[in-house]
């Protein structure tokens, strides 16, 4: 092949040009981010039926990145993307526990964002403790989706009443064994597997909690049917080849009772080992991250969100279906329809959310986690 | 005549021709070379550093330690049944691809003349479909009161009992999934087998056994084992079907990483899974190519 000296330059100059367009055009974004805006969170945010009217109303780029579990998200910030992303949507205790601590996200005006508080449903009256920081001072973030989640059933194989009078003791019951599935969030299995167990998660444990815990964690995981996502859950109750599952509430059933299948109800237990308690909810809080150059959009779709259509919106996005703090506005709430309601167990959620603790981070968690890793480990294969 | 003479007896401009034709192949592979560096061997090396780096921790190499590997060769820590389970089921996919493919493999090379298009066509199709829908799709033919327990109950009044969630039906996964990556190699392999030789074989009193064993095995085999060193390579990295069809029934060593990286939020061990991972496969790759001529197989010979 021969390569004149005019060839060698064109092909190097256009090499030269594939490789740095990605930092021209990444120049280009830090000069200019006023239209643009990168949220990361759970699914639902990302939904074209949310996103797009803030487009075209701001005539923005938006780009939302959806991920299932609330520790990849906040590892994606430590990794160094708190460049990337101007709006983080994570369960309750991060911000103000993890997030806001490690620098990870900024504080919002509080007397911008503290009024759409005094208009969200009574549990979240200001200052709501998941988005304060820990001295009561900042306003970490905004709040919108929660949910009780502690398990689903098919109330034609267990009924309610037995499972809330029951509770965690299904799964110590050796004739269960078989007929249940775990739902895969490896952070609610572990506080599951303490409540099985007749441990309070959120509390500092001993050896002999942990042993106790071990032996459940063995056990359950030996006696599940199958571990997997939302859909297979729902597709294994409803098909049969489960009666109930573990970790599990209005998020994950609502689909399937959307769909018709009553008969799928996520369920908070009467007791626990948590005082007071009979499982656990979560709570979204919604922060805008330590972005050097943090786009303007950030704070208005925070606001964007709190109008009444929108947080419907959001509330049946594509997905999970799940009650919204803005409800509690009449406008908001008259535009559920009874099926939208049922399907999220409007009927239920008060005493549910009552009756169960928030999310929390457990002091303990790696060790728990490594043991119920090794137990699932250790239940391969039947 | 040496190089030197020939250099010596060519024009001043010649030499500077071939000199510029000489440094042209490293000058033009730069921006790929480049490429390759930071797209290829740098996540390598930071996954490297970070099996290194303080467990739990996600600073590079802050404090160096072996900890990581400490922790997954402990006696006490049971990885390593996650390793077996995927080499187990990486071995058993590769075997029965083999067995499976063979035969499709000799009728596309040899037998199916205008139709092997076409069924080479139907085999690549699944590829434009993500993995993960067409698994969903076996999960609603497998599940109990599906399409298939569903069709046989209300046609002959049985079922087919528990197939779904079975280490079983993870291997069932691999083998659909990887089918083409072992097919299209091993018809290659095949149909650079020439047919002189079969003939000849059969001319001089072979039978069809011995051909088959002595002729077409050997000559197809630098395809067979391609096939199954790319089939191999990806079912033991293969974390969808134990996950989706196999109800997590068994924790697979790439489910163990994925744990590490997520849930555990911590990177360090899963780089150092991750790490022994690519050590594990790529010895074994290394052995088998290393009795490989892959010269042969491309035809350059």
């Amino acid at each position: 092949m021969n390569v004149t000296r005019r060839d060698f330059l064109k092909t190097t100059a256009a090499g030269a040009a594939a490789l740095s367009a990605p930092a021209i055009l990444s120049g280009r974004a830090w000069a200019a981010r006023d239209k643009e805006l990168n949220i990361l969170c759970w699914e639902g945010y990302n939904s074209a039926d949310v996103l797009d009217p803030f487009r075209s109303a701001h005539d923005a780029t938006v780009k939302a990145e959806s991920l299932t579990n609330d520790p990849t998200m906040i590892n994606r910030l430590r990794a160094g993307e708190t460049n990337v992303w101007d709006l983080i949507n994570v369960n309750n205790p991060w911000a103000r526990k993890v997030m806001y601590p490690e620098g990870l996200i900024k504080p919002l005006d509080r007397a911008t964002f503290e009024p759409y508080f005094d208009k969200m449903l009574p549990m979240f009256k200001p200052p709501y403790k998941w988005a304060m920081s820990d001295d009561g001072k900042e306003l970490l973030g905004m709040c919108q989706r929660f949910g009780p989640y502690s398990f689903v059933v098919n109330t034609k194989k267990v009924s309610r009443k037995t499972a809330e009078d029951q509770g965690w003791d299904l799964w110590n019951d050796p004739a269960n064994a078989g007929k249940y599935g775990i739902l895969e969030s490896d952070d609610w299995n572990v506080f599951d597997i303490f409540l099985i167990a007749g441990i309070n998660p959120f509390v500092t444990h001993s050896d002999a909690d942990f042993e106790k815990f071990d032996t459940t964690a063995k056990k359950v995981f030996k006696g599940a049917k199958v571990v997997g996502d939302i859909a297979t859950m729902n597709q294994a109750l409803i098909s049969g080849e489960i009666n109930f599952h573990m970790t599990g509430g209005t998020y994950s059933a609502s689909p399937a009772r959307f769909d018709g299948y009553p008969e799928i109800r996520g369920v908070t237990p009467l007791k626990s080992a948590i005082p007071g308690k009979g499982g656990v909810s979560w709570i979204e809080v919604t922060s805008t991250v330590a972005n050097p150059q943090l786009s303007p959009l950030a704070t208005q779709f925070l606001e964007y969100v709190q109008d009444p259509k929108v947080a419907h919106t959001v509330a049946f996005a594509e997905g999970t279906f799940n009650p919204v703090a803005q409800m509690a506005n009449k406008k908001c709430f008259e535009l559920f329809t009874k099926e939208e309601l049922d399907a999220i167990q409007w009927d239920s959620l008060d005493e549910e959310m009552e009756r169960s603790a928030e999310y929390d981070i457990v002091p303990d968690y790696d060790r728990a986690l490594d043991l119920m890793t090794a137990a699932k480990r250790e239940a391969s294969g039947g | 005549m040496t190089t030197a003479d020939a250099s010596e007896a060519l024009p001043p401009r010649a030499i500077a021709r071939r000199r510029l034709r000489l440094r042209a192949g490293p000058l033009l592979s730069l921006p790929l070379l480049l490429l390759l560096a930071v797209g290829f061997l740098a996540p390598l090396l930071a996954v490297l550093g970070f099996s290194f780096s303080e467990p739990r921790s996600f600073a590079l190499l802050a404090h160096p330690t072996l900890e990581n590997y400490e922790t997954i060769f402990d006696p006490a820590n049971t990885v390593y049944m996650s390793f077996l389970w995927s080499l187990w089921f990486a071995f058993l996919s590769v075997c029965i691809l083999a067995v499976v493919s063979y035969p499709v493999a000799y009728g596309l090379a040899k037998l199916f003349g205008r139709w092997a298009n076409l069924i080479t066509l139907l085999m690549v199709f699944p590829l434009f479909i993500s993995e993960n829908v067409r698994l969903y799709g076996w999960v609603l033919f497998f599940i109990k009161n599906g399409v298939l327990d569903g069709g046989l109950r209300s046609l002959f009044g049985f079922g087919i009992g528990d197939l779904l969630f079975t280490p079983g039906i993870i291997v069932f996964g691999m083998v659909y999934t990887y089918l083409p990556f072992m097919l299209f190699p091993m018809t290659l392999g095949l149909s650079m087998v020439p047919q002189e030789a079969v003939e000849a074989a059969g001319d001089l009193g072979a039978s069809r056994l011995q051909i088959f064993r002595e002729v077409e095995l050997p000559l197809s085999l630098p395809g067979i084992i391609i096939g199954a060193l790319l089939t191999f390579v990806l079912s033991v990295g293969a974390i969808a079907e134990s996950k989706v069809l196999g109800g997590q029934a068994v924790i697979v060593i790439t489910h163990d990483i994925e744990i590490a990286f997520t849930y555990a939020q911590n990177w360090p061990l899963g780089a150092a899974l991750a790490v022994l991972l690519m050590l594990v496969v790529g010895a074994l790759v290394l052995t088998v190519l290393r009795h490989l001529d892959l010269d042969r197989i491309l035809g350059r010979r």
